[in-house]
């Protein structure tokens, strides 16, 4: 494996520029400093972490069930136990799973990528985060009060109305995603501006790794289409709680606006979980052939294609719903032309490989898993944009073999790729091999037992979301062989955890750059230092780390301009092209941001508990800390620029 | 005098590159909710026009006018595609590098985005507007 040291490259300036460098960027180990960090490899590990724990909060919900499904008429789970399991399954994979695992890779590598020394906004990185942290225990702590939402993660009303379902379950799950939506929103307006203007001098648009082109579409498609979920929900909240009338029929509301709203969000939601993930694979696979990717602009025309067209295809997951047929076949076009751009990244993967040398390793592994899963659920995927075939099998097993296919393989796969392949970078230490082998052997085996025999259950007529089943319907084998699939997977998924905590404690040093990487985060030492880089690179290539000029923009001859020692700075330049256009200084660790989260937090519980002075306590709390926050800093004349 | 004319011509060559990646998602996007809204909307009120225009005719517009979009966007961006080529070594014109991957990236999506109305179009060919 080629490795390399950022001494070896001459990538330090001066010690004095180094100590000043250390002296404005390090957080002195402290709990003040823990609470109030805003260092974002720091917040993109807490994302990590804690994206894991509710994974396994929900994979535990899942094999929960699967146990109580592995043969007919069991009585492991009552219905209404069951019913709040596979809600929280659903939510937390889709809202506190995916989502938060890829931005926190997204936090750790997007500025590591483009050559910044943090994301553009820290502090909102930092509120992000916490406000994260603090909707998802809100949600999952609604599981031991029994009073976890159990409508299904998509909630259709009317059954979600409180007349079909009353208590507090289904006001944790407006609010809580509500709340959550603050943390997602946030995190994509940062990732935009992030990319947009902190991309190191010389990388113009062409030159930007794809796996930022693919955090940056996610982030777009999150703030056009998390607003109508967060609409959605907050109609919801209103009908149940002050008995307005949106969902009602009976009362001049319309009960499939809810449908609508979702799906609007709900399928672009789809690629919001998969294209980061995307972005993963192609980040690692080229690598492990030894050459750059193949097909780099169609790579990207790919990415932005999902993002838009993703908008347009909402209807194909109601065409039960008795719309008329025409309506369908609009989006039946748009469902079948959006597996053309997706199919197109499979194909530039597959060449890839083909003209590359690959080398075996663990994170390849994960990424070819990937393929083939993603392929399976793809396939599928066609099939539902069919309506006809759609109508066959809608609520039926086939379904969530289906989404399992794409969620699986298109997220979890190429997260733990992702997880193999940047823990070096992360962690400062290497990975044991043969745990990692057995890790992806036991997923991939498990994953295909698991979800494979639902495609057959499915097409058997077993609809989804049965608490139990009568036996002799010809579902018992399947139902028993997925079963055992889910024993596996959570076995293999405990040895991914259990390699990771062995690399922890007793991993080698690993190198700066293990992998041979082409992309700037290899160029950093492994962890990166609290700066990122001594002396931010002039960028001259698609794959710097593989070019030698953009090597040798950072060794003796760095000019001060891009070394930027004088203070907590970095660098902004230009949208499209990535000019050099000015320093920018950077906000140092505060508390802040995890107050204005505590406010939030305050504000939703006591709106579920309907305790609305708690409401108008936290209202103010964030109001304050936010004015607090805000209050431009005192500086003299010539720090603001306006002496004589 | 001449640098006024410069910039002139970049605002518009600008435009145009921008015109060339999203004129064609545009469109679609124009297609998709007009005619589906049309189709929609008129059908749940038990209408067969829309303001005296048959709705088969409303529909047909709401195709034939994003897909003339959708045409003319992609023939801005085969021209932009020919006409920027990028230098081999491209630290000589950056932007020409940046410039020809929108218009691949604006050639391809507004394919997808004609080949969508057409299919639309398709299916309003075939299909009764209100048929449930």
């Amino acid at each position: 494996m080629p490795s390399s040291t950022a001494a070896a490259r001459g990538t330090r300036p001066g010690p004095e520029a180094m100590a000043s460098l250390t002296r404005h960027w390090a957080e002195a180990p402290s709990l003040r400093t823990w609470f109030g960090t805003v260092d974002h490899k720091r917040i993109g590990r807490r994302y990590l972490v804690t994206a894991a724990v509710f994974f396994g909060f929900a994979g535990a919900s899942a094999v929960a069930m699967r146990t109580q499904l592995a043969g007919p008429e069991a009585g492991i789970l009552s219905p209404r136990e069951y019913n709040q399991l596979f809600t929280m399954h659903g939510t937390a994979m889709i809202f506190l799973f995916s989502t938060p695992m890829l931005f926190g890779f997204g936090n750790f590598l997007v500025p590591l990528m483009i050559g910044a020394r943090d994301m553009a906004f820290p502090r909102l990185n930092a509120f992000g985060y916490w406000v994260f942290l603090f909707a998802g225990l809100f949600m999952w702590a609604s599981v031991p009060a029994g009073a976890a939402p159990n409508g299904g993660w998509f909630a259709y009303v009317p059954l979600t109305d409180e007349r079909n379902t009353p208590g507090l379950h289904l006001d944790v799950y407006t609010l809580g995603l509500l709340f959550l939506g603050i943390s997602t929103t946030s995190g994509a307006v940062n990732f935009i501006v992030t990319a947009l203007k902190l991309r190191a001098p010389g990388m113009s648009l062409n030159r930007v790794p794809v796996f930022v082109w693919a955090i940056v579409a996610t982030s777009f498609m999150v703030l056009v289409a998390l607003p109508v979920l967060n609409l959605d929900n907050a109609l919801l909240f209103l009908d149940r709680r002050f008995d307005t009338r949106f969902f009602e029929p009976e009362r001049g509301g319309n009960v499939l606006l809810w449908q609508h709203l979702f799906w609007i969000f709900g399928h672009p939601d789809v690629y919001i979980i998969v294209m980061p993930a995307l972005g993963i694979v192609s980040a690692v696979l080229p690598v492990f052939c030894r050459r750059g990717i193949v097909g780099y602009p169609l790579i990207v025309f790919s990415i932005v294609a999902i993002a838009i067209i993703s908008f347009g295809v909402w209807v194909h997951h109601m065409f039960a719903t008795g719309l008329p047929q025409l309506s369908y076949g609009f989006f039946s076009a748009a469902s079948t032309v959006i597996t053309i751009p997706s199919g197109l990244q499979i194909f530039a993967w597959l060449a890839t490989m083909l003209v590359g040398r690959i080398v075996v390793s663990v994170p390849f592994l994960f990424v070819v898993g990937f393929l083939v899963t993603f392929v399976v659920g793809g396939v599928t995927g066609v099939m539902f944009a069919l309506t006809a075939f759609d109508q066959q099998t809608t609520d039926t097993y086939f379904v969530v073999a289906h989404f399992h296919y794409v969620l699986f393989g298109g997220a979890v796969f190429p997260i733990l790729a992702g997880v193999y392949y940047w823990l070096p970078k992360m962690t400062g230490r290497m990975f044991s091999v043969r745990l990692g082998r057995w890790a992806f052997w036991l997923v991939f085996v498990g994953m295909n037992l698991t979800f494979f025999p639902m495609h057959v259950s499915g097409l058997l007529g077993m609809p989804r979301r049965v608490y139990t089943y009568p036996g002799g319907l010809g579902w018992d084998p399947w139902n028993l062989l997925a079963t055992i699939g889910a024993y596996v997977v959570a076995a293999g998924l405990l040895l991914v955890a259990v390699g990771v905590v062995h690399a922890l404690r007793r991993g080698a040093p690993a190198p700066d750059d293990p992998w041979g990487g082409d992309s700037l985060e290899w160029t950093t030492s492994s962890p990166p230092k609290p700066y990122n880089f001594p002396v931010i690179p002039r960028v001259h290539s698609l794959h710097p780390n593989w070019d030698p000029r953009t090597v040798e923009s950072t060794g003796p001859g760095a000019t001060e301009d891009r070394i930027l020692a004088e203070g907590r700075t970095t660098l902004c330049t230009s949208e499209l092209d990535g000019r050099y256009e000015r320093p920018v200084e950077m906000p140092e660790e505060t508390r802040k941001p995890l107050l204005a989260a505590v406010g939030l937090l305050m504000v939703f519980l006591g709106l579920l508990l309907a305790w609305y002075w708690v409401a108008a306590a936290g209202a103010a709390l964030v109001i304050g800390t936010l004015a607090a926050w805000l209050w431009p800093p005192r500086r003299t004349p010539q720090e603001a620029g306006v002496a004589g | 005098m001449s640098e006024r004319v410069s910039s002139r011509a970049a605002l518009v060559g600008g435009l145009l590159l921008w015109f060339a990646v999203l004129g064609g998602a545009l469109s679609w996007a124009v297609h998709s909710l007009a005619a589906w809204s049309i189709d929609e909307l008129a059908c749940e009120a038990g209408h067969d026009d829309l303001a005296g225009v048959p709705l088969v005719g409303a529909i047909a517009l709401a195709v034939l006018l994003p897909a003339a979009g959708a045409t003319a966007a992609l023939v801005v961006s085969v021209l932009a595609w020919r006409r920027l080529r990028p230098e081999p070594r491209e630290d000589g014109d950056r932007a020409t590098g940046r410039a020809h991957l929108l218009a691949v990236v604006g050639l391809w999506l507004n394919l997808l985005a004609l080949a969508m109305i057409v299919f639309g179009g398709v299916a309003a060919l075939v299909l009764p507007p209100c048929q449930r």
